[in-house]
């Protein structure tokens, strides 16, 4: 159902939260705990990407890894050849953004189904993995950007002052630009989805055929959600190889597409903020985990994302929400609601 | 004349071996819409288990060809039990699901073998076609092949079970009605479907060796097969897998193994363009 | 037949499916505003016919002609682009949005934003249903998704407006509103209905069109259609070849 984006709690309580990281966090934060918060902001910003087109579009695709690699390897060669990052930034937008638009042609102009889309959009993230894999040798190499196969791309660029190659930002700043990123992307998805082209996506998402009765076109609408998605996962992919300064074929694996997945249903299809709060909290599970050397990390997140499936289909936030309305309400009949269907605000 | 029947047994092979690949997925689709995401951990399972129990001492065939579609067999009927039988009609959280399962198995098998390759040597020698040399095994491939296909349409064909999975096939409600335990064909199915996988995992063994990730090197052309194929079992994955297997076979003679899978993703694409539900939902949509 | 021109024709269109013909050689002209009842038993090839008229499917053969432009085999925005309106028989709605975003994504094609959220509620008022405006569709009525429906067709200010079945499941009082308003429409769109209710079709009926096994069998004022015999016979079930 319709919210206003001006009288919505949710969105000025979370683009308020953005800012407040953004100005107060390093001032309190030790260098280890800005690297690690870093990271969160960078793998939200990917979150977003398919929590955006599936919670808001429909679009289920499994394998934004595929873009966030292609955004991590534009970024990379890019940046080692122009020995500026600003461009190579936009790049990393735009290389998987035009790529997304094509893949997307082929799928929804093939009218594919869910299960082919699935499929496809997996497969493609396959190849990309092997693809890489294999340009170990010298001879792939795009300029003075050897590709490096599985050994990846060392001396990956830090992220320089638009215009003033020499001025490298410090972790710091780095992370206030993710940040100040992160919020923007934020803000303007919400803007995007409350705006008329985010209600005929909602529409589309409900009932394809009366989008089209309606007089939408259907199909170009969705490769234009597909191709931004795209490209907001390869801006993230930028970011993430620029915050690590070095990549491998691994941006472009088969966990990286699961973990976009697994956030977006733990944290609830059709919210934004819910995925972004996913991210935090599953990281700093598999982190902790992880130190404790019993649990393979693949199980961790196969044994989360089954049980999600199974007993949270909703997804956390929703479930959060329709547990404390059941609470309030109790005793009484509830009135709206239907199962299965998450109503589109925060 | 003798590098002809090279290239034509390579393409055979090539072709072979994307059928074995997927027909166990395409059992497991054709019947019940679904795709199996945790296909190549199936597969590194039916590996392991030749592997294993050969280094244990039992016979490769016998490990290969009755303990690997056993095990995974079974192993696949406990998974239809505990977790796709909730997800009927759930397309995309089956596909979920079954993914969540292929990253718990990676997981699982590395925690138990550790994340090395094993391996045993491959059987049957060579074959000399004038001057070149055939291994055997390439040979038993193309037999195994025809006759998994051979053995599916038979079953379908000829027998009571093949008749209620056909019915089942054609529409589940009218099935159901006529007193047919869907769930329990879906079940049998599933079970089926794995146990062809397990066989494959077996025969893929000694050619690759196994390791816990394995798997990833061998979905994208079984995935792509099927989805091409469409939803008839035997039509379908013979269709793409000879179109797809010589289209892969012919771009790896120009250009090496490197682009051969995405060669046959673009074919794959470009198909579904023209045909959104695979060569069998427009072409041969009767057949079985 | 007119001195009007023709604002929706077809001529010799076919739409089979495997080895059945819904569709079946139809030659079929409407003339601008005219109100236009199609009738005809189940599975005479009625909605498949509107299905054909607005691309949700591509007819096998024949032509479809929509104010002097082929349009076979367009795709459905670009036919609803050019002015038609579709109810279709299964409603199809928004289900999880209200009966207002509903009405409103339709006007908004063709109005900017405030001029949108005007004619919007001016067809929620008009069909009745403004006390509806923010109740999700999803949990209304049957009777009451119809005019939702209805009322998102007209607020895209069609020039052709087909409306498949759209008083199955109302109540006395809603049919006649929905009478009047079809003939209210009439007077600014050519409209044609599908129905099966006899007493709402005597209301609004004029030139009427029978459909039996995918073709024309009559086409007539709705009191010879009434009085055919033949036309009963098909309605009953009986065999109608010997009449045809
Ligand atoms: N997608 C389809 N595939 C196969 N057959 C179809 C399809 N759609 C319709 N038919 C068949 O075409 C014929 C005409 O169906 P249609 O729905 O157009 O009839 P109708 O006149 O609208 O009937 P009713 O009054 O019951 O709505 C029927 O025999 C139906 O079974
Ligand atoms: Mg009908």
């Amino acid at each position: 159902m319709e919210t206003s984006l001006r009288t919505d709690p949710g969105f000025w309580f979370m683009t308020a939260l953005g800012l407040v990281l953004l100005f107060l966090g390093p001032l309190f934060w030790d260098l280890f705990q800005i690297m690690q918060i870093t990271q969160y902001v960078v793998l939200s910003v990917y979150v977003l990407s398919l929590a955006y087109i599936w919670g808001f579009g429909g679009i289920l695709s499994f394998g934004q890894a595929a873009f966030f690699g292609l955004g991590a390897y534009t970024f990379s060669v890019a940046a080692i050849n122009m020995g500026e990052t600003t461009f190579p930034f936009v790049l990393a937008f735009a290389i998987p953004a035009i790529f997304g638009a094509a893949l997307g042609y082929f799928m929804f102009y093939g009218k594919l189904s869910d299960v082919y889309m699935g499929v496809v959009t997996m497969v493609v993230t396959l190849i990309f993995w092997k693809l890489i894999n294999h340009t170990a040798g010298p001879e792939y190499a795009i300029g003075d950007a050897r590709l490096g196969g599985f050994n990846g791309i060392p001396s990956v660029p830090v992220l320089n002052v638009p215009g003033d190659a020499q001025a490298w930002l410090d972790p710091g700043q780095m992370f206030q630009v993710f940040m100040a990123i992160l919020t923007l992307l934020y803000v303007l998805l919400r803007i995007l989805i409350a705006s008329d082209f985010g209600r005929i996506s909602m529409g589309i998402r409900e009932n394809e055929t009366r989008a089209a009765l309606l007089g939408y076109d259907v199909r170009r609408h969705k490769v234009i959600m597909f191709a931004l998605g795209a490209g907001i996962a390869g801006m993230a992919g930028g970011m993430w190889a620029t915050y690590q300064t070095f990549i491998d074929p691994n941006v472009f694996s088969l966990e990286m597409s699961a973990k976009a997945l697994i956030w977006t249903m733990a944290g609830g299809v059709g919210t934004l903020a819910g995925p972004i709060v996913a991210v935090v909290l599953l990281q700093y599970l598999s982190l902790k985990l992880g130190e404790m050397h019993i649990l393979n990390n693949n199980f961790i997140l196969g044994g989360i994302m089954m049980v999600l499936v199974l007993l949270v289909p909703k997804g956390g936030l929703p479930t959060l929400r329709d547990g404390i309305a059941a609470l309030r309400v109790r005793g009484s009949v509830r009135r709206s609601g239907t199962p299965g269907k998450v109503a589109p605000d925060v | 004349m003798d590098y002809t029947i090279i290239v034509f047994l390579e393409i055979l092979r090539a072709i072979s071996w994307l059928v074995i690949l997927a027909a166990g997925l395409a059992i497991i689709f054709g019947m019940m819409k679904v795709i199996n995401f945790a296909h190549g951990e199936f597969l590194m399972l039916g590996g392991y288990i030749t592997i294993m129990s050969h280094n244990a001492g039992v016979p490769l065939w016998i490990s290969m060809g009755v303990l690997a579609p056993l095990v995974v067999g079974v192993f696949g009927i406990i998974v239809e039990r505990l977790v796709i039988r909730h997800l009927y009609g759930r397309i995309i959280d089956s596909l979920l699901a079954t993914w969540g399962l292929s990253l718990l198995m990676i997981g699982g098998v590395t925690m138990v073998f550790g994340n090395t390759v094993q391996g045993v040597s491959t059987p049957l020698g060579s074959l000399s076609i004038g001057a070149y040399q055939v291994p055997g095994y390439n040979l038993l491939l193309i037999g195994i092949a025809v006759a998994m296909m051979m053995a599916i349409w038979l079953v379908l064909r000829f027998t009571s079970a093949g008749l209620i999975a056909r019915a089942t096939m054609q529409n589940p409600d009218m099935a159901e009605t006529l007193g047919v335990r869907t769930s329990w064909v879906y079940m049998a199915t599933f079970g089926l479907g794995s146990a062809v996988t397990g066989l494959a995992g077996g025969l893929l063994a000694p050619l690759t060796g196994v390791a816990p990730s394995m798997g990833v090197n061998f979905v994208a052309q079984s995935f792509i097969t099927v989805i091409t194929g469409g939803a008839s079992m035997i039509a379908g994955t013979l269709s793409a897998g000879t179109l797809l297997g010589t289209i892969s076979q012919g771009v790896t003679f120009a250009t090496g193994p490197v682009y051969g899978d995405a060669a046959l993703l673009l074919a794959a694409l470009i198909l579904l363009r023209l045909l959104p539900q695979g060569i069998t939902g427009r072409i041969f949509r009767k057949s079985l | 037949m007119s001195d009007l021109r023709p604002i929706l024709t077809t001529e010799k269109l076919v739409m089979q499916f495997g080895g059945v013909t819904a569709v079946d050689n139809v030659d079929f002209s409407l003339r601008e505003g005219e109100l236009r009842c199609l009738l005809g038993p189940n599975g005479a090839g009625k909605s498949t016919f509107f299905k054909c008229l607005t691309g949700q499917l591509t007819p096998t053969s024949g032509r479809v002609r929509f104010d002097g432009q082929d349009i076979t085999g367009w795709e459905t925005h670009a036919i609803v682009g050019m002015g038609v309106g579709i109810k279709t028989q299964v409603p199809n709605l928004f289900d999880g949005l209200s009966a207002y975003e509903n009405v409103r994504m339709s006007a908004r094609r063709k109005h900017l934003r405030p001029m949108a959220k005007e004619k919007a509620e001016e067809m929620l008022e008009k069909c009745g249903i403004a006390h509806l405006a923010r109740r999700e569709v999803g949990l209304l009525a049957h009777g009451q998704r119809q005019l939702v429906e209805l009322a998102t067709v007209l607020a895209g200010e069609p020039r052709l407006v087909l409306l498949d079945e759209p008083a199955a499941g109302m109540a006395g009082d809603e049919r006649d509103r929905l009478a009047d308003l079809v003939l209210e429409t009439s007077r600014r769109a050519a409209v044609v209905v599908v129905e099966h209710d006899m007493a709402f079709i005597r209301r609004i009926a004029k030139f009427t069109t029978v459909f039996n096994r995918g073709a024309i069998f009559r086409e007539a004022m709705i009191d010879e259609i009434m009085s055919d015999r033949a036309v009963q016979e098909i309605y009953l079930g009986k065999q109608a070849d010997v009449a045809a």
